[in-house]
């Protein structure tokens, strides 16, 4: 009796939950004008230097915050404030409302491109590895990691290095998701996992910080094109999206754009060479 | 953004594979618990006065200190020293330490609860330690022990979560993982609490039965 009880709760909650879900998030057209009444824009980032950082005193820096920094303060909006997701939970939050936009690096890839809107390319760099001097067991490419039934590699969740393994057809049992650049360092020297993947700036700057030289690098991993990352916004909010093209543009045009994102060691011709449409098309 | 049960559908066998994994730490965790927590009990209650206290010391400390960091401290700390474990035996020895802690208290507060009268009984009749523990002490001192430990169980059963901190693709880390290529919590993150749930209710279900069965036996 008492276990029906129970069960029927249980039944209740989960109905609920699923109501709770099924009301629609709707659609702000003036999300501009809301944001500049806010003050400031709530933007994702990860932590993975040279992309997104934030520093010992809790100061966001890094590429992609620094430039959507700049561009909400031409729109009028005067600040952003920074949340560190995963990144495969900044697709999520963005579409429940957690965040304004996402700027960490996260690649267009054609099924990201068909979840968020996507501003026009910001920050590009290809894959890479970090691995133990000498690259004891040949790894090259995510192919040479599915071929290898000892290979095991870290990727932070959701990542794109994390899909990249899994298409390559890296089994899930292989693929350690990896919390943070620290950790999968440690991992590494550890011997954990035996390829620690990363974009290359990301991996050049946490193996210059960590000065270890028994962890070598293989950038760029082959058979693993350019990404570009753009901000993400949500799908309805592409009056939002378009402003801040247009700043872009003028920003690109203008040189300040490089002036922004070249001390971080991305190349800011890579960005403008592609655009969007372009990458979301690709395979 | 709906309930898609042909999601449901597609994620369901993988989320059971990781349900299976969080089912093994339990076990697993469960019967290290049972070991550790009897010999922490042992140690406190018949070893030399400092060794004794040590070991106080140290279950306190266990006792003290968040599960989660033990579990860093396993995974990340002890390979510098050189042990190295895989993670789902960092996990199992984390949770297996940390509620053994828990469990020998339990069993120490059983022994004790035993009545004097019945050690001095035994010594009278000229029985050896070995037989006053087995035929007089445990048997009066397990039957209360069971639903508390039990009680534990459940509630490790509840910590497994944890585990996905240290990479261990548990039930937690598999909705994760389903959730990050995706783009879609709600079907994982019910299901989890819906897996969660049904061996939490069928535990319960069975706790009770426990209680019923041996915590009333023999009021003294």
């Amino acid at each position: 009796m008492k276990l029906r009880a129970w069960m029927a709760m249980a039944a209740g909650a989960t109905a609920l939950m699923a109501v709770a879900a099924a009301t629609p998030a709707s659609a702000d057209e003036n999300k501009l004008e809301e944001l500049k009444e806010q003050g400031y824009a709530r933007i994702a980032i990860a932590n993975e230097p040279p992309f997104t950082a934030v520093g010992a005193d809790g100061k966001v820096s890094g590429a992609a915050p620094d430039v959507a920094r700049e561009i909400f303060k031409r729109l009028g909006v005067p600040d952003v404030v920074a949340s560190i997701s995963e990144y495969g939970a900044m697709i999520p939050g963005l579409q429940a409302g957690r965040h304004d936009a996402i700027t960490a690096g996260l690649f267009m890839k054609p099924e990201r491109c068909a979840a968020v809107a996507y501003s026009q390319p910001i920050l590009c760099d290809a894959e890479a590895f970090a691995l133990k001097k000498g690259n004891p067991l040949k790894l090259n490419s995510y192919k040479d990691i599915a071929d290898n039934p000892d290979a095991k590699i870290g990727a932070p969740g959701g990542g794109t290095e994390e899909k990249l393994a899994l298409e390559a057809g890296v089994p899930r049992d292989r693929v350690i998701v990896v919390p943070d650049g620290q950790s999968g360092l440690k991992m590494l020297q550890d011997g954990r996992i035996d390829v620690y993947s990363l974009p290359v700036l990301s991996i050049h700057d946490l193996v210059s910080k960590a000065s270890d030289p028994n962890i070598e690098v293989v950038a760029p991993v082959e058979g693993a094109p350019v990404y570009c990352d753009g901000a993400a916004f949500r799908k309805g909010d592409e009056a939002l999206r378009d402003a801040f093209d247009v700043e872009l543009a003028k920003m690109k045009e203008s040189g300040e754009f490089a002036k922004i994102i070249e001390p971080y060691g991305f190349s800011a011709k890579a960005a403008m060479s592609t655009t969007r449409e372009k990458l979301c098309a690709a395979k | 953004m709906e309930w898609d049960w042909e999601f449901v559908r597609q994620i369901t066998p993988t989320l059971i594979e990781g349900l299976q994994i969080t089912i093994l730490a339990t076990i697993l965790g469960a019967a290290v618990a049972a070991v550790i927590g009897l010999a922490f009990a042992i140690l406190r209650m018949t070893a030399p006065a400092p060794i004794a206290r040590a070991t106080g010391f140290a279950v306190e400390f266990i006792r003290g200190t968040p599960l989660l960091v033990q579990l860093y401290f396993i995974f990340y700390v002890l390979p510098d020293i050189g042990i190295r474990l895989p993670a789902l035996v960092a996990g199992v020895i984390g949770l297996g330490i940390h509620y053994g802690t828990y469990a020998a208290e339990v069993y120490r507060a059983g022994i004790e609860n035993v009545p004097r009268g019945q050690w001095e009984a035994a010594k009278a009749t000229n029985l050896t330690a070995r037989q006053t523990w087995i035929h007089v002490i445990l048997p009066q001192a397990i039957p209360p022990m069971i639903p508390a430990l039990a009680n534990y169980l459940i509630a490790m059963f509840k910590e497994t979560p944890l585990l996905s901190a240290i990479t261990v693709l548990e039930l937690m880390n598999q909705a994760k993982s389903i959730a990050n290529s995706n783009y879609r919590y709600i079907e994982p993150m019910t299901l989890v609490g819906v897996f969660f749930l049904i061996i939490s209710l069928i535990s319960v279900f069975f706790l009770r039965w426990l209680e019923g069965r041996y915590a009333r036996v023999d009021e003294r």
